[in-house]
C-alpha cells in the first residue's frame, strides 16, 4: 500500500471541538498543514469557523479571520490586496467555507472574486446541507436526501458549482476527498503554486447530518469517489478537466446504504439516482475527452 | 469662513471630487469601490488618478457594496489603511458589515453620499440612508461644502487610527456631491505628515495564530462594547483637537458642533450637511432685520457631542433643527437627538423639529426666515412639523 | 485594548481544551492472530514471517517459521494449507500463496545451511521419544530447543516417519527431507533407528529410564477393505506399495493399477504406478468434488493421466480375460460428523464392470494400539486425547495415534503442543501451551481500500511428460523476485505494518509516532474509531474507556 504522503508541522491544533471522527476536521489538517505557515485565513460562518474556534482560543497556527458567511470570497480579496500593498504577495491567503457559504449566500462573492481571478485559495468543504444549524438543505443538497428542512427528501438536483466555476475560467479547480489525504495535499500544493483564484472542494459526509456512523466518515466518501458521486478530478483555467481515473465507477448502492438520509428511498429512487450518477460521470469523461 | 489666505492652492471642484482629492492626499493602501448614483464621481477620479499614477491605491472594484465592505474590513484588519465610499441602497446592503467592522475595530474610513433610499426610487438628498446606521458603532460626520468634505475625509483617518473606530463622513447628495466651488487643496507633506502611520494595538499578524472575532462568549462580547464606549467617549476631543491642528495647518478650524452668532441669539437653527449653508444665510437676512437668530451646525453627530450641544444652547431661548430626514413613526432624527441630550438641563430652549427638505425638496432661505420668524417666542410643540 | 484580553482577538491555541474528556472508547494497538495462524495447524506467526520475507530479511522469517514447524522446506511442500483457506484475502481477489513463500523460506535455509541454535540452558530431565516421524521430530525438536535432554526410538531405519515411507520423492525431494530431519537430529538428540517398543513392558521400561515419555508411533496399521481378499497376489496395499522400491513395484504389478481410495495416499499411490509406466484407475466412493485429498493432488493426477471412477464401491474381484474383472456398484455418500466416518449405500441396478490387473486399496490405516494393552487404555482409536496424556502418567501421545487428522502438519503441531505440555510437567515454570485467547481478525477488521487487487504468483509445474519419467519434483519454487512479490500481497492481518494510517487519519492529532510504536494522546482522543477503521491490518481496535 502507498503511504500518506504530506508532513504534519503542527499547523493545526488537538483540543477543537469538531465532532468525534469529523472528516472536515480531518481534512483541514491536510490543508493547514500544506498551506504551511505563511498564510492568513478568513474563514466564514459554518462548521469550519467552529473547527477553527471560539475565542479565546483558535485551532490553527495562522491568523484567521472569522468573516461574515455570504462574503468568504470578498474578505480574501481584501486580504490579498492589503497583503500585496504591504509587499507580501508571497503569502497565501486561504479561504475556508461551507457548501452553504459558497453555493447559496456566497456565491455572488465568490463569482465575483473568481471573475477578477483574485489570488486566493478557496476551499469549499462541501457537507451538502446546514448541517452547523443542524442540517437543513442548501443548493448542494443531492436530490433525495432526507434533511431538516427536507423531510421527505429533497426535490431539486445539486448544483454543479464547478461547472459554474469553470465558467469563470478561473486557473484551477479540483474536487478532493478526506479518503485519500496524499491526492488532497498534492491538489493543495498544486494550487499553491498557482497564481489566481483556485477552488477546491472538498466533500465531507457529516456524521449526524447524513446518519454516518463516528468512525465512518472516510469510508463513507470513499463511497462516494469510488461510486462516482464525487469524482476526483482538476480543472484548469475552466477547460482542461482531468479525471483521477476513467474506471467505471462502482454502483451507488453501497454509497447509499452507508446513510441514514437515504435510508426511506424506493428501489426507483434510487435507479433514478444512479442514472443520475451514470449521466454525470458520461458528461465527466466527454468534458475530459475535450482537449 | 474667514480664515486667513495660507498658501492657497485653489481648484474648483464638485464635493464628491474634493473628496477623491483627499483621499488621494490621505493615501490608502487598498480601496474596494462600488458604484452608485451619486457617489460614482469619486469612484471616478479615485481610477482617474490611479491611471495617471498618482494614486496607488490597490483598488478593488467587487460586485456589491457588501463585498466592497468585506474586504475593506479584512484589508483593515492586516494593518492596510482602507478606504471606501458610497451612498443609500449600497450602505443599506452594507448595514450587517457596518456592525462587524465596528465591532472587529477597523478603522476604515468610508465616504457616504446620503441620498434618499427606495421605495420609491429617488436620487435626492435625504439623511436617513445613515441615520439609520447610527447604531452600528461608526463615528459619523457630516459635511456642509467640498472643501469640509476634503478636509474632514482627512481628519477622518487620524480619528478612526487614533480611536481603531470605523469613521462614515457624509454629504448631500448634489447639493455638495455635484455642486463645484473653490477647494484649497493641501499639500501632501502636509496630509502625510498630519497622518503618521499608527501601528494597531492589534493586527492580523503572520506567525500568531491570533483569530480576529472569533466567536466569544457573553462576557467578551459585553466587553467588546464596553471598549467602543470607551473609544467613543474620546472621539469629540480627538475631533476637537484634530480639528484645531488642521486650522493651525491651513487656516481651516473644525469643532464637533461649531456655532455662527450663538452668544446674543434669542433663536438659532440646529442642522447638519448643507441645510447649514442654507440656515446660515438665514442667520445673515434675519440678523439684518432685527432678529438675534444664531447658527449651531452639527457636525459630528455619532458620538452625539452631548456636553458641547448642551454647552451651546443652555440659554437659548428658541432652537429650530432642521431634519433632512424623517424617522417613520418618530419625526427628525437629530430633534428627537437633540430632545434627549437637552433634557434636564437648566435654561433648556424651546425645541421645534421641523421636517426640512425630506426627499430632496429644495428648501429655500426665504422658508427659513419665515420659519424663524414664526416660532420666535411660540409655545413648545412636542410633534415634528412638515415643512412645505 | 489590553493584548490578552482583547475580546476579538484569540490568545490561545485550542490545545487548551481537552477533548479527550468526550471519549468513552480509546484506541488500543493489540497485535492479533490472524486467520491463517489460527487455522494453521502449529499456529504459525504467518502474517510476521511474510512480512520479513516481504522486508527481506529471510533469516528472521526462517527464525519466527521455526518457532512453531521445524519443517518449513517439507510443510511449504506438502502441508494441506488450511491457512490458505482462511487467507482474508480470498475475499478480495486471491488467497496469498503461504505454502509457496514457506517452501520458499526453508530451501533458502536448507541452502544457506542454517541450524537450529544451541538451548539456552540444558535441563537435566530426559523425555523419551517412540517414533521418528513428523509429531515424534517436532516433539524432540521443542523439547531440545528448552534445553531437555531426548532419546528418540524409531522403530525404521531412517527418521522422517511418513513422510520418507509414504510420501513419494516427486512431492517431497528426499535431500530435502534429510537436510530438515538431519538439522533436527544435530541438535543433540540420542537418536535409535531400528529401535521399535514393541509392547508394553517394553514401554514401561522406556518410563522407566525417562522423566516423561511421548508416543508417536502414528497409524501404521492399512484399514481392510471387507470382500478384498488381501492375500491375493494382485492385491497390493498402499503401504507397502509405496514403501517397496522401484525394482520390486515393478515387478510385482501388472500393467492397470486399480487404486481404491480417494485420499492423498491413494493419489500417491496413483501418481507413483504412473511413474512406472502403469495405466491407473481411482476408485473412490465419494462423489466428484468430495474426495478428500487435496485439489492440487487430484488435478495434477489427472494431468498425468490418471482415470477416475468416483461415487462408487468395488464389491466383487474375479479373474477376466487378461487380467481381473472387477465389479462395482454405485453408491449414495453420506459423510460423517468425525473425520473419516461415512456412510456409503449401494445403489441398486447401478453395477458396472472395470478391468484392472492389480488392485492397490488405499483408504486409510489406524493406530496399533494393541501392543500395549494393559497399560494404556485406548480412547477409541487414540489414545492422548486429555492434553496429550495417555491413561499411563508421564506417557504422553501425538500425532496419528493421537488424532484421526491424517496431515503432516497436523502432526507436527501437535508434536509441538505435546512438548510444551511435557515440558511444564516437568517443570512447572514453563507455562503451558495456552489456546488463542484473542479473536481471530477477520472480515470487516481489514481495510481493503489500500490494497490494490493483485493476481496471486502461483508456483510453476515440470510437464507432464517430464513427470511422468521420473520421480523428480512436480512443484517449482518461487523465484526470489516472486516470493517478495507474493509476500507483499499479505495483508498482515492483526499485525501492526507501520503504514501511518492511524497517525494520519486522526481529526485530533492525537496519535503520536514513535520508533516502531503509536502512543494515543488521551488528553486529546475523542474516541471517534477513525484510526481503527483506517487501519489496514486490524492491528488496532477500541476498548471501552470511562475513566473520568
Amino acid at each position: 500500500m502507498q503511504k500518506i504522503d504530506y508532513c504534519d508541522d503542527g499547523q493545526f491544533c488537538s483540543g477543537h471541538v469538531a465532532c468525534a471522527g469529523c472528516a472536515e476536521a480531518l481534512s483541514m489538517r491536510v490543508i493547514l498543514n500544506t498551506v504551511g505557515e505563511n498564510a492568513v485565513g478568513v474563514v466564514s460562518p459554518s462548521c469550519v469557523a467552529i473547527i477553527v474556534g471560539g475565542h479565546p482560543t483558535s485551532s490553527a497556527r495562522i491568523p484567521f479571520q472569522h468573516g461574515t458567511l455570504e462574503s468568504a470570497a470578498a474578505s480574501a480579496s481584501g486580504m490579498k490586496r492589503a497583503l500585496r500593498a504591504q509587499g507580501r504577495d508571497d503569502t497565501t491567503v486561504l479561504c475556508l467555507a461551507g457548501d452553504g457559504g459558497t453555493y447559496d449566500i456566497g456565491l455572488q462573492a465568490l463569482s465575483s472574486a473568481a471573475e477578477r481571478n483574485e489570488d486566493i485559495l478557496y476551499i469549499c468543504f462541501d457537507n451538502e446541507g446546514y448541517q452547523n444549524t443542524g442540517g437543513q438543505r442548501s443548493s448542494s443538497t443531492p436530490m433525495s436526501a432526507v434533511t431538516g428542512s427536507t423531510p421527505a427528501g429533497n426535490t431539486t438536483q445539486k448544483k454543479n458549482l464547478i461547472e459554474i466555476m469553470a465558467a469563470h475560467r478561473v486557473p484551477y479547480i479540483a474536487t478532493a476527498s478526506p479518503s485519500d489525504l496524499s491526492d488532497l495535499a498534492a491538489k493543495v500544493t498544486k494550487a499553491k503554486t498557482i497564481r489566481g483564484t483556485k477552488v477546491i472542494i472538498v466533500i465531507i459526509p457529516c456524521l449526524p447530518g447524513w446518519g454516518v456512523a463516528d468512525d465512518a466518515a472516510v469510508k463513507t466518501a470513499r463511497l462516494a469517489v469510488e461510486s462516482g458521486v464525487f469524482p476526483l478530478f482538476e480543472v484548469e483555467n475552466g477547460v482542461t478537466y482531468r479525471l483521477r481515473t476513467t474506471e467505471k465507477p462502482a454502483p451507488i448502492a453501497a454509497y447509499l446504504d452507508q446513510q441514514k438520509r437515504y435510508r426511506h428511498l424506493s428501489d426507483e429512487d434510487r435507479q433514478a439516482l444512479q442514472d443520475d450518477v451514470d449521466r454525470n460521470w458520461q458528461r465527466l469523461l466527454w468534458l475530459a475527452a475535450g482537449e | 469662513m474667514n480664515a486667513p489666505l495660507k498658501n492657497r492652492n485653489l481648484k474648483l471642484l464638485n464635493g464628491n471630487h474634493a473628496v477623491a482629492w483627499g483621499v488621494r492626499l490621505a493615501a490608502p493602501d487598498v480601496a474596494p469601490l462600488y458604484p452608485i448614483t451619486p457617489q460614482t464621481p469619486i469612484l471616478e477620479k479615485l481610477i482617474e488618478f490611479q491611471s495617471q499614477d498618482l494614486f496607488d491605491a490597490e483598488l478593488l472594484t467587487p460586485e456589491s457594496e457588501h463585498s466592497a465592505m468585506a474586504s475593506a474590513i479584512s484589508a483593515s484588519a492586516l494593518g492596510a489603511r482602507v478606504f471606501t465610499a458610497t451612498s443609500s441602497q449600497g450602505l443599506l446592503l452594507m448595514h450587517e458589515l457596518l456592525h462587524y467592522a465596528a465591532g472587529a475595530r477597523v478603522p476604515i474610513v468610508m465616504f457616504n453620499v446620503n441620498r434618499t433610499p427606495a421605495a420609491p426610487w429617488g436620487f435626492w438628498p435625504d439623511q436617513i440612508d445613515s441615520l439609520a446606521q447610527r447604531d452600528t458603532g461608526w463615528v459619523q460626520l457630516y459635511c456642509e461644502n467640498p472643501q469640509d468634505s476634503l478636509d474632514t475625509v482627512i481628519q477622518a483617518f487620524r480619528i478612526a487610527e487614533t480611536t481603531e473606530l470605523p469613521v462614515m463622513v457624509n454629504h448631500d447628495a448634489f447639493w455638495v456631491s455635484h455642486s463645484v466651488e473653490p477647494v484649497d487643496l493641501p499639500a501632501a507633506d502636509l496630509v502625510q505628515s498630519f497622518l503618521p502611520r499608527v501601528k494597531r494595538s492589534v493586527q492580523m499578524e503572520l506567525g500568531t495564530g491570533r483569530a480576529l472575532s472569533a466567536p466569544a462568549d457573553q462576557a467578551s462580547w459585553n466587553l467588546s462594547r464596553r471598549d467602543m464606549d470607551v473609544a467613543m467617549h474620546k472621539v469629540p476631543g480627538l475631533i476637537d483637537a484634530a480639528g484645531r491642528e488642521w486650522g493651525d495647518l491651513t487656516g481651516r478650524v473644525s469643532a464637533p458642533v461649531e456655532t455662527d452668532r450663538c452668544d446674543d441669539a434669542e433663536i438659532v437653527f440646529v442642522t447638519m450637511g448643507s441645510m447649514a449653508g442654507t440656515a446660515r444665510e438665514a442667520v445673515n437676512r434675519l440678523r439684518d432685520t432685527g432678529i438675534r437668530a444664531g447658527l449651531v451646525k452639527v457636525r459630528l453627530f455619532r458620538p452625539l457631542p452631548v456636553a458641547e450641544l448642551r454647552d451651546v444652547l443652555a440659554g437659548v431661548p428658541g432652537a429650530l433643527v432642521l431634519d433632512r430626514n424623517y424617522s417613520p413613526g418618530t419625526g427628525g432624527v437629530l430633534h428627537q437627538e437633540l430632545k434627549s441630550a437637552l433634557f434636564g438641563i437648566n435654561e433648556a430652549p424651546n425645541l421645534f423639529g421641523l421636517l426640512t427638505g425630506v426627499g430632496g425638496i429644495n428648501v429655500p432661505v426665504e422658508t427659513l426666515v419665515s420659519l424663524a420668524q414664526e416660532y420666535r417666542g411660540a409655545d413648545p410643540v412636542s410633534d415634528p412639523v412638515w415643512v412645505e | 485594548m489590553n493584548d490578552q484580553t482583547s475580546p476579538l482577538w484569540t490568545h490561545l491555541t485550542s490545545e487548551a481544551r481537552l477533548t479527550g474528556t468526550w471519549r468513552s472508547a480509546l484506541p488500543a494497538y493489540q497485535n492479533q492472530p490472524s486467520p491463517c495462524l489460527g487455522a494453521c495447524p502449529v499456529n504459525g506467526r504467518i502474517a510476521t514471517w511474510v512480512k520479513q520475507v516481504k522486508d527481506g530479511d529471510l533469516p528472521g522469517a526462517f527464525a519466527t517459521l521455526t518457532e512453531n514447524n521445524p519443517f518449513p522446506a517439507i510443510a511449504g511442500r506438502i502441508c494441506h494449507h488450511p491457512c490458505e483457506t482462511a487467507c482474508n484475502r480470498a475475499a478480495h481477489d486471491e488467497t496469498v500463496g503461504i505454502c509457496s513463500l514457506e517452501r520458499f523460506v526453508g530451501d533458502m535455509a536448507i541452502s544457506e545451511g542454517l541450524r537450529f541454535t544451541a538451548p539456552v540452558e540444558e535441563r537435566p530431565q530426559s523425555v523419551a521419544i517412540v517414533g521418528g516421524g513428523p509429531a515424534g521430530l517436532s516433539a524432540a525438536y521443542q523439547l531440545r530447543r528448552l534445553g531437555f535432554q531426548v532419546s528418540l526410538f524409531e522403530a525404521s531405519n531412517g527418521l522422517g516417519g511418513l513422510m520418507r515411507h509414504g510420501i513419494p520423492a516427486y512431492r517431497l525431494d528426499r535431500a530435502v527431507l534429510d537436510a530438515e530431519v538431519n538439522r533436527i537430529a544435530d541438535m543433540g538428540i540420542d537418536i535409535h533407528l531400528n529401535a521399535q517398543v514393541a509392547d508394553k513392558t517394553a514401554l514401561q521400561s522406556l518410563r522407566g529410564q525417562h522423566d516423561a515419555v511421548f508416543l508417536a508411533t502414528g497409524a501404521s496399521q492399512p484399514k481392510r477393505l471387507p470382500g478384498l481378499d488381501y492375500d491375493a497376489p494382485h492385491v497390493i496395499d498402499s503401504a507397502g506399495f509405496l514403501a517397496a522400491s522401484e525394482t520390486e513395484q515393478k515387478a510385482r504389478s501388472g500393467g492397470h493399477v486399480l487404486v481404491i481410495g480417494g485420499g492423498s495416499a491413494a493419489m500417491d499411490v496413483a501418481r507413483t504406478a504412473r511413474r512406472l509406466g502403469r495405466e491407473v484407475t481411482v476408485l473412490s466412493l465419494e462423489p466428484e468434488g468430495r474426495l478428500p485429498a487435496q485439489r492440487v493432488e487430484l488435478e495434477e493426477a489427472a494431468e498425468e493421466g490418471v482415470g477416475f471412477v468416483t461415487g462408487a464401491m468395488l464389491h466383487s474381484v474375479s479373474a477376466g480375460a487378461g487380467g481381473l474383472d472387477i465389479g462395482c456398484i454405485k453408491v449414495n455418500f453420506e459423510p460423517g460428523e468425525a473425520p473419516g466416518q461415512f456412510r456409503a449405500s449401494p445403489i441398486d441396478g447401478t453395477g458396472f464392470t472395470l478391468a484392472a490387473d492389480t488392485i492397490v486399496p488405499a483408504i486409510g490405516q489406524d493406530a496399533d494400539l494393541a501392543r500395549w494393552q494393559g497399560l494404556l487404555e485406548p480412547e477409541g482409536p487414540v489414545i492422548g486425547t486429555r492434553q496429550w496424556q495417555t491413561s499411563a502418567p508421564g506417557v504422553f501421545a501425538g500425532g496419528d495415534v493421537a488424532s484421526m487428522e491424517r496431515f503432516v502438519t497436523q502432526a507436527v503441531g501437535m508434536g509441538k503442543e505435546a512438548a510444551k505440555t511435557i515440558a511444564a510437567s516437568l517443570d512447572p515454570s514453563l507455562a503451558p501451551p495456552s489456546p488463542l485467547a484473542d479473536p481471530l481478525v477477520v472480515g470487516d477488521r481489514i481495510n481493503t481500500a489500500y490494497q490494490d487487487p493483485r493476481p496471486r504468483t502461483h508456483q510453476g509445474n515440470a510437464g507432464v511428460t517430464d513427470r511422468l519419467a521420473s520421480f523428480d519434483e512436480v512443484q517449482q519454487p518461487l523465484t526470489p523476485q516472486a516470493a517478495q512479490v507474493e509476500a507483499s500481497r499479505c495483508f498482515s492481518c492483526g499485525t501492526c505494518i507501520f503504514c501511518d494510517n492511524c497517525y494520519f487519519y486522526c481529526p485530533d492529532m492525537a496519535i503520536t509516532r514513535l520508533d516502531l510504536a503509536y502512543e494515543v494522546k488521551t488528553d486529546y482522543c475523542k474516541g471517534c474509531g477513525l484510526c481503527v477503521a483506517e487501519c489496514p491490518t486490524g492491528a488496532i481496535h477500541m476498548r471501552e474507556d470511562v475513566t473520568p
